[in-house]
């Protein structure tokens, strides 16, 4: 909002990001197997939209675009929309730059609904059990690690942390557990799910997944300015009039809505909630009325490109996003702790 | 600023309870803010002050008893509307984000806007300006984690202040403070009672809390012990039983304010029975050293209201005393003769000699055994007005050793009394 993160520069990173997003749709939507030019898409859309004078592209390319390479990417925007702004509101909500729904265990709760579902046969039995028991994990997570966190009143942040690794070490403990009595299609089933990918995604699972998604993001951009306050604490944000403990509520439930729903599409993808806000954070400041939609973007943008990325590097294999994203990921997070280190900033 | 008679307190708590599980962490705390106050809550460690000044701001609801603000219950205001009223500065942490100083101030419009509603000119304006008052201008753009200990309460003072709020909480403001910045904040928060805002702090430094406050409510286990003026709380009868340690109340003699110290442990019934005779301040350092050293210290004969009076009195040590400028009479010295005569040692200091305590060398003669402490460079001079008094010390130093400080505290210290036992004669 002011100095070295003015208000001009802020606006001109989010035009960026939003430009970026667009161009990298655009690109993603063409690169494969068999390439489409990027303007296939647009010229696509403004026939569909009445500017018949444009030249339509051919069968194969439109098959191609609509119901393989434009659902896939779509699912990478929303995944990486998703988890970026859960990571953004754990890291405010706890003020600390190390929360993120990953390491807080909000995504092994998303897991084990996940393979719940495969393993009771249900995911097979209607499409909607999937997300749903994965949110429904995610949030018995976030309120696990809620409960604990207030435990008496004090929210220690070093506490937080371990006890997102605690109920995270259990709830792997439970899906090891269901994995160890079922069958060996459910296992390689659940065993591909973990490993995070988009290939494969319909219109199906975008579709189930928008109207979960953007309430979400709709409370975490309403709640912006109440996450501002809580770096002041929890009670000096009680003090100026914010309800701290309805806040935490809604805006955990939304982070677990959010990023269980962003699981279910696309199996867990570690680093993009703890790695964006965190870069955001370093380029426009912590003000979360912009933080929260850089984030959003700029998730969506790094998914769609770390999806591109796998499919072009070793053709033709395709290195699943999850593994791009933990490549990048775990290095970056070494070096978030080095430098916390040196700064001597206090986790706890 | 000053009420209208009948109009209600600003802020008053009416027999305010609180529970947590089976333990009672405050019962029965009743007291009233008014305009223009600043009230200092006092209490050692765990009595329940910031607890107190929680139940107060209404983010914590007493187990009994009821917060009225301007009359009105504090539990059925919104907490917007509260925040329009009352401010709060808590000891928390701030975040380790980057956050502009700036922006850290304007949190303080937040109740005075919708929820989605931006700042206006008018809010930044009030922002610049409290960063102002504390001194801070210019600071709008730098990080707040990067500013020293005191800037950084400063700062969040300026929060508190861009909240325009009438009643101001401050849970030990400065406790991290060195004495200027201590001394900045304080005297920010004075003037603001001046222009008619209420300020209520938990103080944990005494001295400070006497400086600043116009009253203190002194907290012990729960309850309110004591509530009145600084004079009238700060008195070691009350001190005493409420931090468990004897304390001694000094007056400060240049901000008028009062000092309060932890009288200096002995160990009675160990070390040796030293009566001291002084006057003038001459047995102050004396009794100090002497008392550390674990000896039963009894003075006299001293002048009422002079330093040494002043000390014994503060430490409880027995001790006789005479009106100020009256002359020491013979019953005088009959009187205190039984503290000389049961000493095991008398130590005459080192003070000037004239026709008011010329009897004091009297007494010194009646001593068992005596020292005639050497005048240091700090003690008062030993100059004698008449020759009586010159012939009467000439007799003693005839009889008795000279020792100076030094040597009179290692023999005191490896055991022995120094000096021979009274000549014969």
């Amino acid at each position: 909002m002011t100095g070295s993160h003015p208000r001009g520069r802020q606006a001109l990173v989010l035009a960026l990001l939003a430009a970026g997003l667009v161009a990298a749709v655009l690109l993603a939507v063409g690169v494969g197997a068999v390439r489409v030019p990027p303007s296939a898409l647009l010229r696509l859309a403004a026939w569909h939209l009445g500017f018949h004078g444009v030249s339509l592209p051919s069968q194969q390319e439109t098959t191609i675009l609509l119901l393989i390479r434009l659902p896939r990417v779509l699912a990478a925007l929303l995944v990486g929309a998703g988890l970026a702004a859960g990571g953004v509101v754990m890291q405010g909500l706890f003020r600390n730059p190390m929360a993120s729904p990953d390491i807080l265990g909000v995504s092994t709760g998303g897991s084990l609904g996940a393979v719940v579902a495969i393993a009771t046969g249900l995911a097979g039995a209607s499409p909607l059990f999937l997300p749903a028991l994965a949110v429904a994990g995610a949030l018995a997570a976030a309120f696990l690690i809620y409960a604990i966190s207030s435990y008496r009143g004090k929210t220690s942040l070093l506490f937080v942390v371990l006890a997102g690794l605690a109920i995270s070490s259990f709830f792997n403990g439970l899906v090891s557990a269901i994995l160890l009595f079922a069958r060996q299609y459910e296992v390689s089933q659940f065993i591909f799910w973990t490993m995070g990918g988009l290939d494969g995604r319909t219109w199906r699972q975008v579709l189930m997944a928008v109207p979960v998604l953007l309430p979400g993001l709709a409370v975490m951009a309403f709640y912006a300015r109440e996450l501002n306050l809580l770096a002041l604490g929890e009670e000096g944000a009680q003090s100026l009039g914010l309800g701290v403990e309805a806040a935490k509520r809604l805006l955990l439930a939304a982070t677990a809505v959010v990023a269980g729903v962003a699981i279910s599409v696309s199996g867990p993808v570690g680093f993009v909630g703890l790695l964006i806000p965190h870069l955001f954070r370093l380029l426009l400041g912590p003000d979360h009325r912009v933080l929260l939609p850089a984030s959003i973007l700029g998730g969506a943008l790094f998914l769609i490109l770390c999806d591109l990325a796998g499919r072009v590097l070793a053709p033709p294999f395709e290195i699943r996003v999850g593994i791009i994203t933990a490549v990048l990921g775990s290095p970056y997070f070494l070096f978030l702790i080095l430098r916390a280190q040196r700064r001597r900033l206090q986790l706890g | 600023m000053a009420d209208s008679p009948g109009a209600p307190p600003l802020l008053c708590a009416e027999a305010l309870g609180l529970r947590i599980d089976d333990r009672q962490i405050l019962r029965g705390v009743s007291l009233q803010v008014q305009a223009g106050e600043f009230l200092g809550l006092i209490g050692p460690n765990g009595a329940g002050k910031t607890t107190l000044l929680r139940l107060l701001l209404g983010v914590l609801k007493p187990t009994a008893g009821e917060v009225r603000l301007k009359g009105q219950a504090l539990s059925g205001l919104g907490a917007r509307a509260r925040a329009r009223v009352i401010a709060y500065l808590s000891q928390e942490e701030v975040s380790p984000f980057a956050f502009p100083v700036l922006d850290l101030v304007l949190m303080g419009r937040y109740p005075h806007r919708g929820r989605l509603e931006r700042e206006r000119e008018s809010d930044l304006d009030k922002a610049r300006r409290a960063l102002s008052y504390v001194g801070l201008s210019g600071f709008e753009e730098r990080y707040f984690h990067e500013l020293s200990g005191g800037e950084r309460q400063l700062v969040l003072f300026a929060r508190v202040l861009a909240q325009e709020a009438e009643l101001l909480l401050l849970d030990e403001p400065t406790s991290n403070l060195d004495i200027r910045h201590q001394d900045l904040f304080f005297s920010m928060a004075l003037e603001l009672t001046r222009e008619g805002k209420a300020v209520v702090a938990c103080v944990h430094d005494l001295d400070v809390a006497s400086r600043y406050c116009s009253r203190l409510v002194l907290l012990d286990r729960g309850r309110v012990a004591a509530d009145g003026a600084p004079a009238s709380v700060l008195r070691p009868e009350i001190l005493d039983a409420v931090f468990e340690i004897p304390t001694m109340v000094t007056p400060n003699a240049a901000t008028g304010s009062l000092s309060v110290s932890v009288v200096p442990r002995c160990w009675p019934g160990e070390g040796p029975r030293v009566h001291l005779i002084g006057g003038a301040g001459g047995a102050v350092n004396l009794t100090r050293e002497l008392t550390r050293l674990g000896c039963r210290v009894s003075g006299g004969i001293a002048h009422e209201f002079d330093a040494d009076h002043t000390l014994w009195r503060n430490l409880r040590l027995p001790c006789r005393v005479v009106g100020a400028f009256q002359r020491i009479g013979h019953e005088d010295v009959r009187g205190a003769a039984a503290l000389v005569e049961e000493a095991d040692l008398t130590v005459l200091a080192s003070f000037p000699v004239g026709p008011g305590n010329l009897e004091n060398l009297r007494l010194a003669a009646r001593a068992r055994r005596l020292v005639i402490l050497a005048s240091g460079p700090e003690d008062p001079p030993r100059t004698f007005f008449s020759e009586e008094g010159r012939e009467l010390f000439t007799g003693l130093s005839a009889r008795w050793p000279v020792k100076d400080y030094a040597s009179l505290a290692r023999e005191l210290q490896e055991g022995r009394i120094p000096g021979a036992d009274r000549p014969a004669g």
